[in-house]
């Protein structure tokens, strides 16, 4: 569905590039994650695929359509969810969407029918003006879903919502990667990414650094422990074994099979650590 | 059918922000001053003191010639009543008219401030007046009227294509730009570049909603102040080519800029330079060739053309053309522009 080849971007032209030599490709029907801290180049690479900034060396193929000469056609197939909300202050959030769904030459999804899917029909008559961020963010967010894309592009879906909305955001992205879509999700948010994605990319200073999923970058990197809190001489004792070693496999069927465990946790490291570990940066 | 749709769409926003309503009243200020503050026409008559010192000469015949002079002619008993009247009124003239060694001499009293060639000018108007005024008078003075149809516009209706100009022609300049800057500012631009719509409809629809604008309060005026004289056809057409290259010019200036305070400059500086034509019709001695070839100044008298009650069409005609055709090759340039950075 997105195949990038040897992508470049200098926003001056002047040789200093926002991304550099960055390559991977995107099945159809799959998740892909671009992981990365602010000012890694996730937003600039975004911005190549969708059009918004002009391809200027390397291939770069969405959805079919060469992006060195994009055809506006392809965004019948395409939705685009931005971090910053942008929708027209001026305009109802049903007006908004009326606007935008008449943009399209395909069928379109009923806007009363989105808004209450985002939490927003009760508020369907009102100015996006008046919306809290997160409001403007959902009505976004729900406008990127207009022509059921295809190919989904969001861009930190869930950044600035309250935990329950966040929740929610993550569910319809679930229900749409479900029915079949490509998705191709920009975050710094580790657990998002881990959630949601076949697999991830690890990019910093404009660099992929690693391409994989979530479960084989784990298995790779994580270390295979496992904490065991166990009831010993009337307090609770902690021991950190591992899978691995045979003498620690033995201690932890002991100590299970004395009925003194009182909680068990597998020590897998999280994508944060990983990517700590591989490019020597934290994500925030 | 986009470009419909972008179109509605932008009307809906424009009647939801100030910019209409701030453009219709200005025309509806302009209309008022007009109509109740202005005359139709200015009183050119200068007020002017007359002194005769002598009963012997022909007072009353010359009283009568330099009131055909345009004139308006007073008369004091003395010469410290005629310097009296002129230290009340800066504006006014004087004439002191005596006889020495038994002829009549006529001695011109004026403020100081009149220029070189207003002394010239008023001492031959006068002259050839107080000759009339004596027996054997000849004309000395021909006047030939090179273009009789000017008289047929009142001093009101003559502001008229200043304001239809600078309002519903290139107020669209600064318009159109703010929109753009509202929609880049609000992300709008971005949402609508991850559209299957082309740039072109969201550039047209915005010229069209200045184009309804413009023609809204260029009617209004027109109608109110000119009536049922001007060429409404003609002046309709005139007004929506003259409103979409004032638009084709913001858009191109805006396609430059980010925000409205960096364009601030150009667009304002554009507006003040166009105004500069307004200048050299009121003056039409003053008409450099740097001003006559700014596309504000045909337009302004094209305007004239299209309120007299016989109006040069091929001049309205070509003005028609050339603004189109200006308005096109901007729109292209401009959408060219915004195409290669629209979302920058």
């Amino acid at each position: 569905m997105v195949k990038v080849e040897g992508l470049y971007h200098s926003y001056a032209r002047d040789g200093r590039y926002a991304v550099e030599d960055v390559s991977f490709a995107i099945a159809k029907g799959e998740t892909f994650g671009f992981l990365g801290p602010s000012g890694a180049g996730k937003s600039t690479t975004q911005g190549v695929l969708t059009g918004l900034l002009q391809l200027q060396k390397g291939a770069v193929t969405v959805a079919g359509h060469d992006m060195r000469k994009p055809e506006r056609s392809m965004f019948n197939r395409i939705g685009v969810s931005f971090e910053q909300s942008n929708v027209y202050d001026k305009l109802t959030a049903l007006e908004n969407l009326e606007f935008y769904r008449k943009l399209f030459d395909v069928e379109t999804l009923d806007p009363m029918e989105l808004l209450k899917t985002v939490g927003l029909d009760h508020v369907a008559r009102k100015k996006a003006g008046e919306f809290s961020k997160g409001m403007k963010h959902r009505l976004t967010f729900a406008r990127s879903m207009l022509n059921r894309p295809e190919l989904w592009f969001l861009d930190e879906p869930t950044t600035g919502l309250d935990p329950a909305i966040a929740s929610e955001i993550k569910d319809i992205i679930k229900k749409r990667k479900e029915e079949g879509a490509t998705i191709f999700l920009t975050t710094h948010n580790m657990y998002i990414a881990d959630e949601l994605c076949d697999r991830v990319a690890f990019i910093i200073d404009g660099k992929i650094k690693l391409v994989d999923s979530p479960r084989a970058l784990k298995l790779r990197y994580g270390e295979k422990l496992v904490r065991i809190d166990a009831r010993w001489e009337g307090g609770t004792r902690s021991e950190t074994l591992s899978f691995v070693d045979e003498k620690d496999r033995g201690r932890i069927k002991a100590l299970v099979d004395s009925g003194t465990v009182e909680t068990m946790h597998t020590l897998e490291a999280t994508l944060e650590e990983i990517f700590i570990k591989v490019t020597g940066r934290g994500l925030a | 059918m986009k470009l419909l749709h972008s179109f509605l769409k932008d009307l809906r926003l424009a009647y939801r922000t100030y910019y209409v309503y701030m453009e219709l009243g200005i025309a509806l200020l302009v209309v008022a001053v007009l109509i109740f503050v202005m005359p139709e026409n200015f009183n050119r008559s200068a007020k002017a003191w007359l002194h005769v010192a002598d009963a012997s000469l022909p007072a009353a015949a010359i009283e009568k010639a330099l009131g055909e002079d345009g004139l308006d002619i007073g008369r004091v008993a003395t010469g410290a009543e005629l310097r009296e009247r002129l230290e009340e009124d800066r504006s006014a003239i004087g004439f002191d008219l005596r006889l020495e060694d038994g002829r009549p001499k006529l001695v011109f009293v004026l403020q100081g401030y009149e220029s070189a060639s207003l002394r010239a000018s008023l001492e031959t108007s006068v002259e050839a007046a107080f000759s009339r005024a004596l027996p054997g008078y000849r004309a000395s003075t021909v006047t030939t009227t090179l273009r009789s149809r000017d008289a047929t516009l009142s001093d009101r209706v003559n502001v008229l294509p200043v304001f239809l100009a600078m309002n519903a022609a290139f107020m669209g300049l600064f318009i159109i730009a703010s929109y753009i800057f509202l929609d880049k500012s609000e992300g709008a631009v971005k949402a609508f570049a991850v559209s299957p719509a082309k740039v072109w409809h969201y550039l047209a629809g915005k010229m069209g909603v200045v184009a309804v604008t413009g023609l809204a309060s260029g009617l209004l005026t027109v109608a109110l102040v000119a009536g049922a004289d001007a060429q409404y056809p003609l002046f309709v057409v005139l007004l929506l080519a003259t409103n979409a290259f004032g638009s084709a010019v913001g858009l191109f200036i805006a396609s430059f800029f980010d925000d409205l305070s960096s364009a601030m400059g150009w667009v304002f500086g554009s507006v003040a330079l166009l105004g500069l034509a307004a200048v050299s019709y009121y003056l039409p001695s003053f008409s450099p060739l740097a001003v006559r070839l700014l596309p504000s100044y045909p337009m302004l008298f094209a305007f004239r053309e299209t309120l007299l009650a016989a109006p040069d069409a091929g001049l309205v005609w070509a003005n028609v053309g050339g603004y189109s055709a200006g308005a096109l090759v901007l729109f292209l340039l401009a959408e060219r522009q915004y195409r290669r950075r629209m979302t920058a």
